[in-house]
């Protein structure tokens, strides 16, 4: 175990137990810390889905063609499926998994963050419905230094 | 980074708009070896309405910095408080409330 998923634990129980008991309160980073580290997408989807067999429908992402700023660039990931986890997964950073979202009963699917990407890379995002997994991905192209693409 | 976390929470039609922002380095590897600074992110954020879960993330270092998030829910009243609490990889926390407008 090294010191980094130590740390990990500790804080996260740490972090639960401030919780009130009646959340069912999951933190990834404590129950699946292998997804973190995972370095390519579909292995990070197998660590946390158990499977990277994705239907690629239902699920939208939006985020910009080409960002300038690759340190900040926002994503939107929305879906109308009665999804109970969703993810966010890139290629373009030495490890996968940027968020894991677990969806509370009857939550609205409509999650915005701002992420960084180290260069042009692809954004997939992974929802779990069902038993399904859906996904959907965008291409984000970062141009270091202005007008390029 | 004592600074509170800032939220937003807005009702219309039912649905509750949150955005905040949290003020956080977010340090990745590269950033912190740069910074001379050790690395350290959140990893974790929750917000509650009512004791009721609405949103939970378990997040990376890829977040940039002073991480914004925007979400949506149903289920809460004008004047409810919406709580946002992060953990970082330090293990410091921070709670920050907010109320919906």
């Amino acid at each position: 175990m090294n010191r980094r998923i130590f740390l990990t634990l500790g804080m996260s129980a740490f972090a639960v137990s401030l919780l009130p008991v009646n959340l069912k309160a999951m933190n990834f980073r404590e129950s699946q810390p292998k997804v973190w580290s995972a370095t390519k997408v579909e292995q990070a989807m197998i660590e946390l889905f158990g499977t990277s067999d994705a239907i690629e429908s239902n699920m939208k992402i939006k985020a910009p063609d080409i960002a300038e700023n690759g340190a900040v660039i926002p994503v939107t990931v929305s879906t109308k499926l009665n999804a109970s986890k969703v993810a966010i997964f890139q290629d373009a950073n030495p490890e996968s998994t940027v968020a894991v979202f677990s969806v509370p009963e009857g939550g609205i699917i409509d999650y915005s963050v701002r992420i960084k990407l180290g260069q042009t890379g692809t954004v997939t995002v992974v929802a779990l419905a069902d038993g399904k997994l859906y996904k959907a991905s965008k291409l984000v192209k970062v141009t270091i230094g202005g007008c390029g693409g | 980074m004592a600074k509170k976390t800032r939220i937003k929470a807005k009702l219309k039609k039912g649905i509750i708009t949150v955005k905040a922002m949290a003020k956080h380095a977010m340090l990745g590897h590269r950033e912190a070896k740069k910074a001379k600074k050790d690395v350290n992110f959140i990893t974790y954020m929750t917000a509650t309405v009512n004791d009721k879960l609405v949103y939970e993330v378990s997040t990376s270092q890829f977040l940039s910095k002073n991480p914004y998030i925007k979400f949506k829910f149903k289920g809460a009243e004008k004047g409810d408080k919406v709580i946002i609490s992060w953990v970082d990889l330090k293990g410091t926390t921070q709670t920050s409330i907010g109320k919906i407008k």
